[in-house]
């Protein structure tokens, strides 16, 4: 069990700074996810982590050793690649054992270790093959298989669904949870910009914007109580809608009954799609002509603009009948979120839908 | 196919059916590859026939076959020392050059380097310069080094001549080489002289091939830079001048250059026969890249 510790590392290449001061924690044992968008720098600090890129300032500590200067394969870590980098001219058991063999491990014990993580894998019958010969989601697995070979305490994982169709990549995250569960111990830190990989896989979960560590925390956390307007936004499918707010009242004139010291602060006002329902006409606290009616079998994602021209989605229950081009209002009856006019979560706000139902000023 | 499709198949062609089409073309090309390969199987035929005959039998199969000029051109034309003497070139030269050009194609392909588009530059600038105007400096320097009269020195400047196009092509294709590669054995603690053997090196296999094959030939059928450098010692010539000597005064010994040039060709057909598959991909891999 290896934690690692980021204290304020920071990454320049020449004059960029692509990591800002970035402080982490990961325990022992636990599966980390960094998830931003592309160019948020998570692959950068997996790097860093890895020693594949220098830091330039801060430390960097794997199971409590400082190991800023310490070569790659001596950090305990092994790395899965997004593009796997398997050596195509190598038959997958020799991918597995390269390195070890090329470390002077005795074949026996490399044969062994490879025949280990193969039937961890389920890939035993492929040993034999090219990489070109398998498909990507073998592909992957035999990436992953040479990471378990060395026996790593951290494994970093670079994006390695993204090259995978849909459906594979759902199995195969699937695989990699219960590879986690397998390999007990052995701490994770996995890169990704889908959110939905990060909430399913993830103990932790580190959102990242510009370099900078936006939350760090359990996924239900992030979800539910999320820092700031960026980390809402981000985790949760479809996006959290977002409704600008003037002193409790959105743009269209309707006045939302705020309560709680920092209502007055409110600028924003955040309602995921299942927090909306269908109200009567002119009783909701939002409204707006359906645009597009997204089926979904267990539920329909009704997208509709509203007057100030705004796209905001609700989930409905099945068969809710909604119809593009109607004109519907919604009530607010889940979870509310507010954010002040620099995108800082407020905490404290309560709206009252019971008043709120259909006032307008 | 059923009747029906094939009766309400439109026939427009007319006379050139497919069959025809691919059989008129077969036969053209089957004209200009006869014309193209005449002169060797000349060559080949004549090595066969007697001096006497070689000029009055103008056809292709020799009226009394004989091995004579082999057996002549091998030991009294001294075709067997030259043999050796341009396979001894040729060998050294290929390994000299595919192991220098291959390092130095690494290193320009994938590692940063300050200089290095001066430095390819100035490389590219010497493929522009033809042999003939470098060849006495570079007897010269042969001379100075002491190799000036021998196989070594005919080796070292062989090598000389095509390195910059090997070396460039070496570049080119490890530059396409992912660097997950390299992050990778990295990762798995192989140090970099492992990684270009066991990793890059085998990847650049097409390449290997291309570059022994067209160094093999430029060893083998070079003329001027051996001549130059065999001038004053008969013992260290290659074939291709030797087979120049058979060029007298006043008598040209056409059977035994025949045969002589017959054995010199043998060795390179078989190396391409053998290569050829890898070469080819390596000659497509350089243009697509």
């Amino acid at each position: 069990m290896s934690s690692v510790k980021l204290t304020n590392v920071t990454k320049r290449f020449g004059a960029l700074e692509v990591i800002r001061g970035v402080d982490i924690e990961i325990g022992g044992g636990e599966f980390c996810v960094f998830v931003g968008p592309s160019g948020c720098g998570k692959s950068t600090l997996l790097r860093l982590i890895a020693g594949l890129e220098e830091i330039s300032s801060g430390t960097i500590e794997i199971g409590g050793r400082r190991v800023n200067d310490v070569d790659p394969s001596h950090r305990g870590t092994a790395m899965v690649f997004q593009t796997y980098a398997l050596y195509p001219h190598m038959t997958v058991e020799r991918n597995m054992g390269f390195g070890l063999l090329m470390n002077g491990m005795p074949k026996v014990e490399v044969k062994s270790r490879v025949d280990k993580a193969a039937r961890i894998l389920q890939i035993e019958k492929l040993l034999g093959r090219k990489p070109r010969q398998l498909s990507g989601g073998q592909r992957q697995r035999v990436a992953i298989g040479r990471a378990i070979v060395r026996d790593p305490d951290v494994f970093l994982f670079d994006e390695p669904l993204s090259n995978l169709d849909a459906e594979l990549r759902v199995a195969t995250r699937l695989e990699i949870a219960k590879l986690h569960h397998q390999l007990a111990g052995s701490t994770m830190i996995y890169v990704t910009h889908d959110q939905v990989e990060a909430m399913t896989l993830a103990d932790k979960i580190v959102v990242l914007r510009d370099g900078s560590v936006e939350q760090v925390g359990a996924p239900m956390e992030l979800y539910e109580s999320p820092a700031n307007q960026f980390v809402a936004g981000f985790l949760g499918s479809p996006k959290m809608n977002f409704v600008r707010l003037e002193g409790g009242i959105t743009p269209d004139g309707r006045k939302l009954a705020l309560s709680g010291d920092q209502a007055v602060r409110a600028a924003t006002l955040g309602i995921r799609a299942d927090a909306l329902e269908a109200a009567a006409p002119g009783e909701g606290a939002l409204a707006g002509e359906v645009s597009v009616v997204e089926r979904l079998g267990d539920s329909d994602f009704v997208h509709f603009r509203t007057s100030w021209g705004q796209e905001l989605v609700a989930r409905f229950p099945n068969g809710s009948g909604a119809r593009v081009g109607a004109a519907l209002d919604f009530a607010i009856t889940g979870q509310t979120h507010f954010f002040d006019a620099e995108g800082l979560a407020l905490s404290g706000i309560t709206l009252d839908p019971a008043q709120t139902a259909g006032a307008t000023v | 196919m059923t009747d029906a499709t094939h009766f309400r198949a439109p026939r427009r062609e007319g006379f050139f059916t497919p069959r025809r089409r691919r059989f008129l073309t077969s036969v053209v090309l089957a004209v200009i590859c006869a014309i193209w390969v005449y002169p060797m199987v000349w060559m080949i035929a004549a090595s066969f026939k007697p001096n006497s005959e070689l000029f009055r039998n103008p056809g292709l199969i020799p009226i009394h076959p004989t091995f004579g000029n082999y057996v002549r051109a091998w030991t009294e034309a001294h075709i067997q020392r030259y043999f050796f003497n341009t396979l001894f070139v040729a060998v050294g030269s290929v390994i000299i050059t595919t192991t220098s050009a291959a390092l130095m194609g690494y290193v320009l392909g994938r590692r940063p380097m300050p200089g290095k588009w001066l430095l390819m530059g100035l490389m590219v600038f010497t493929v522009f310069i033809p042999q003939g105007y470098t060849i006495i400096p570079v007897f010269e320097l042969l001379s100075r080094l002491g190799l000036g009269q021998s196989l070594w020195g005919l080796m070292l400047a062989t090598c000389g001549q095509s390195i910059v196009v090997f070396t460039l092509l070496f570049a080119g294709y490890f530059t396409q080489v992912p660097n997950e590669l390299d992050e990778a054995s990295r990762m798995d603690g192989v140090g970099p002289v492992k990684t270009f053997l066991f990793v890059m090196l085998p990847l650049a296999k097409p390449i290997i091939v291309t570059v022994v094959v067209l160094q093999s030939l430029q060893a083998w059928n070079d003329f001027l830079l051996p001549l130059v450098i065999t001038l004053a010692n008969p013992a260290l010539r290659t074939l291709s001048v030797g087979i120049y000597s058979f060029k007298g005064e006043n008598f040209v010994d056409w059977g035994g250059m025949t045969s002589a040039s017959t054995i010199a060709i043998v060795p390179i057909i078989l190396l391409f026969l053998f290569l050829q598959r890898y070469f080819i991909d390596g000659l497509a891999g350089a243009v697509k890249g």
